[in-house]
């Protein structure tokens, strides 16, 4: 049976996968996403993870088993995918924006100059495939006794001082999106976690609040993670390393390439990026994703406009200019195609392509 | 153990492999994993087969319900008045969105009680949540006019009613928004979880496709704080499948259903079979019996064979979820009885007389002497 060209795992397993899921009619809650929580935990480094259907139903069942509700604040960062703020609002607290550095990633000082005596949690993401400075933010967390979840959705695999994203704080969200480095066929998501309090709780509330079939202990959800994407995606976890190991490859050819030209990512000593986007920064951006569109190149902007400047979050009442560093990001970013198995042509098409584009002007 | 008479069947509705991988070979090759093409078939297909302008799928029944109450701006301060014996996802949806469920008692038919219903109506009533309970259906004609007396919008929890009718219509189609979910045990079922709603407004339905995938307008732009309830392409080309055989399914759980009913007629006085009135097509989506003396007759059924159950032996409003969050106690008798008499007999359609045969042999046999 072909899968189709999303994955690079073996046919054979994926097939296997299938028909054991089949054989079993048992597709809502079964033995594969057990199986595939404790390897996804045993991956990340925590000593549990709970099945969730996506990325987001799963930041909201983490916020509601955390005990973040309606007059809480939670500090994040506005240049994410929707996702992580609107899950805050889900649970009717109140996002609180504070502005990124130059890596994408939340500023620990300005997380410390937002905190008031409402403030209750962090969310961290870890944006690009890169974790944000754990080691401070857990500090600062300490220190005023605050929740953190780590927004992992991007970040699947990659490392800070020889951790994995989703073992750092009280919980960690991750999702399987398609496009993920780790995905499904469909959505999928996940949280780890070390607190077993907080797991048991969230795997009650995303199956309906039951506690046995005939026990409804608090009104909940549907959020599972669905049987047959669990037994997928348990094929595909042992093949994540050589696929990272595949993108850090190619992210370290576009940056000796076009490092001269616009401004590429960076990884310190200390950490291990995955790319789950690759992101120039270009301050003639839109002419030269036009440029690359034109030539058949796929570069896209994730995201154009950050979620502070979203008709969404009019009620929030942030404008223009309240995080410049975003503001000024939103403008630059660039994300060119990186995939494992990208044939080296493509990538040079990519890179002779955009070195063009600066060599003309 | 294996059962004579299981309740399960999903192993042999899925045991032709090849079939359902052709179903996923497309959406596997094109990598449309995510809404796309194969969900707006289904969705067109579905809402055709309802009778319904629009059509919306979510990743399960209970999405489809919060999707729905969301779209009604139901908020917290509202009560939605709904029956006290439905699954449990009727009242987490009212409770998700921030509003109190006000419990209804029952009818002899399982269904919300209607003179219960009126008397509970007041200022801060916004909705009545009426559901298909076991894929039967309150009289909605009745509920329609009382929600227009009292200015109140219906929805209708349809989760088990795919392929019934009430009168030539469809359940789920009688009110703004109809709910339905694709449970692997449902009529019309997925390999996963899957559900949809539909309407015929406009306006709603253009405010649901939007909520439902992160309230985004477009790539670049989200008019409001919307989620991720989208159901999965892969389960899609499933639904599609067997909503051609949704008819046939319910034809022959009826077939079980309405012989079994007549092999137990003489059973008066132990065995209480419901009211089946006129117009009503049931999907029997749970076949359930009141009956004398039930936790033995389960057990005895169970140990020879018959996979008998309770749906569900505790009623919402008496669940330590209602009990923790101060909803209203007061005692709905009906439904307690209900709950202690329930039994629920596998009727579905892998199944035939012969096995209702079996079933009906060994209560009788149970009964015996009882006489």
């Amino acid at each position: 049976m072909d899968f189709g060209p999303t994955t690079q795992s073996s046919k054979a397993d994926l097939t296997n996968a299938f028909e054991r899921v089949l054989d079993s009619g048992k597709f809502v809650l079964g033995p594969e996403v057990k199986k595939f929580e404790q390897d996804f935990a045993d991956f990340c480094g925590t000593k549990y993870a709970a099945g969730l259907a996506n990325g987001t139903c799963s930041l909201h069942v983490v916020f509601k088993a955390l005990g973040i509700e309606e007059g809480d604040e939670v500090i994040t960062a506005p240049n994410s995918f929707i996702a992580t703020a609107a899950a805050i609002a889900q649970v009717r607290a109140k996002p609180v924006f504070v502005d990124t550095n130059l890596d994408f990633n939340i500023n620990p000082e300005a997380i410390e100059a937002a905190i008031t005596p409402r403030t209750k949690a962090i969310v961290p993401v870890h944006l690009t495939g890169r974790v944000a400075k754990m080691d401070q933010i857990l500090k600062i967390a300490k220190k005023h006794n605050l929740i953190v979840i780590e927004d992992s959705a991007q970040s699947v695999g990659a490392e800070f001082n020889g951790k994995r994203a989703g073992s750092f704080g009280d919980a960690a969200s991750f999702s399987f999106h398609p496009l993920k480095n780790l995905h499904a066929f469909g959505d999928a998501g996940i949280i780890t976690s070390n607190r077993l309090e907080v797991v048991e709780k969230l795997n009650i509330l995303k199956n309906h609040g039951l506690i046995d079939r005939s026990t409804c202990s608090q009104w909940g959800l549907n959020c599972r993670l669905d049987e047959m994407q669990a037994a997928f995606l348990g094929v595909q976890l042992p093949q994540l390393e050589a696929w990272t190991e595949e993108r850090r490859k190619i992210a370290k050819f576009y940056n000796e390439t076009l490092g001269k030209v616009v401004i590429v990512p960076t990884e310190e000593n200390n950490e291990k990026h995955v790319y789950q986007t690759y992101v120039i920064r270009s301050d003639r951006r839109d002419e030269l994703k036009e440029y690359l569109n034109s030539k058949g190149v796929e570069a896209l902007v994730h995201y154009p406009v950050p979620i502070h400047l979203q008709p969404a979050a009019k009620n929030l009442n942030y404008k223009n200019g309240d995080f410049p560093v975003v503001e000024k990001l939103s403008k630059e970013i660039l994300s060119l195609p990186l995939y494992p198995g990208m044939p080296f042509e493509f990538q040079e098409i990519v890179t002779s392509l955009i070195l063009d584009f600066h060599c003309r002007k | 153990m294996d059962f004579k008479v299981p309740y399960n069947y999903l192993p042999q509705q899925f045991s032709e492999h090849q079939l359902f991988f052709d179903l996923w070979k497309p959406v596997l090759s094109s990598g449309e994993f995510t809404l796309g093409p194969f969900v707006e078939n289904y969705e067109k297909k579905f809402a055709e087969y309802m009778g319904s302008k629009y059509c919306i799928a979510t990743n399960n029944g209970t999405d489809a319900l919060i999707l729905a109450l969301k779209a009604l701006g139901i908020q917290k301060g509202d009560e939605v008045i709904t029956p006290c014996n439905s699954f449990y996802a009727t009242t987490g949806a009212i409770v998700a969105v921030g509003a109190t469920p006000v419990f209804t008692d029952v009818d002899e038919r399982y269904q919300i009680d209607i003179n219960d219903l009126k008397s509970l109506i007041n200022t801060k009533t916004k909705m009545i949540l009426p559901v298909h309970w076991a894929g039967a259906s309150p009289d909605m004609f009745k509920i329609q006019e009382i929600a227009k007396e009292n200015d109140l919008f219906v929805l209708e929890d349809a989760c088990m009613a795919i392929g019934g009718k009430i009168k030539g219509k469809r359940p789920g189609t009688f009110s703004e928004i109809g709910a339905f979910s694709m449970h692997p045990l449902k009529s019309l079922n997925v390999a996963g979880d899957g559900g949809m709603v539909v309407t015929d407004d406009d306006d709603l339905y253009k405010w649901m496709k939007k909520y439902r995938n992160h309230g985004m307008s477009d790539r670049n732009t989200i008019e409001f704080w919307g989620v991720n309830m989208r159901i999965q392409p892969l389960q899609a080309v499933i639904a599609n499948y067997f909503l051609d055989y949704v008819d046939n399914f319910i034809k022959k759980r009826n077939n079980n259903a309405k012989y079994l009913d007549s092999l137990l007629s003489d059973l008066n006085g132990f065995v209480k079979v419901p009211e089946r009135p006129e117009g009503f097509l049931e999907t029997f989506s749970l076949y359930m019996l009141l009956v004398s003396d039930r936790d033995s007759l389960i057990q005895y059924l169970i140990d020879n064979g018959v996979e008998a159950k309770i749906h569900y032996p505790l009623p919402l409003h008496l669940q330590p979820a209602s009990t923790n969050m101060g909803l209203n106690t007061r005692a709905l008798k009906k439904a307690e009885q209900q709950a202690d008499e329930l039994i629920t007999i596998p009727i579905h359609q892998y199944l035939n007389s012969s096995h209702m045969e079996i079933v009906s042999e060994l209560i009788h046999k149970f009964y015996e002497g009882k006489k």
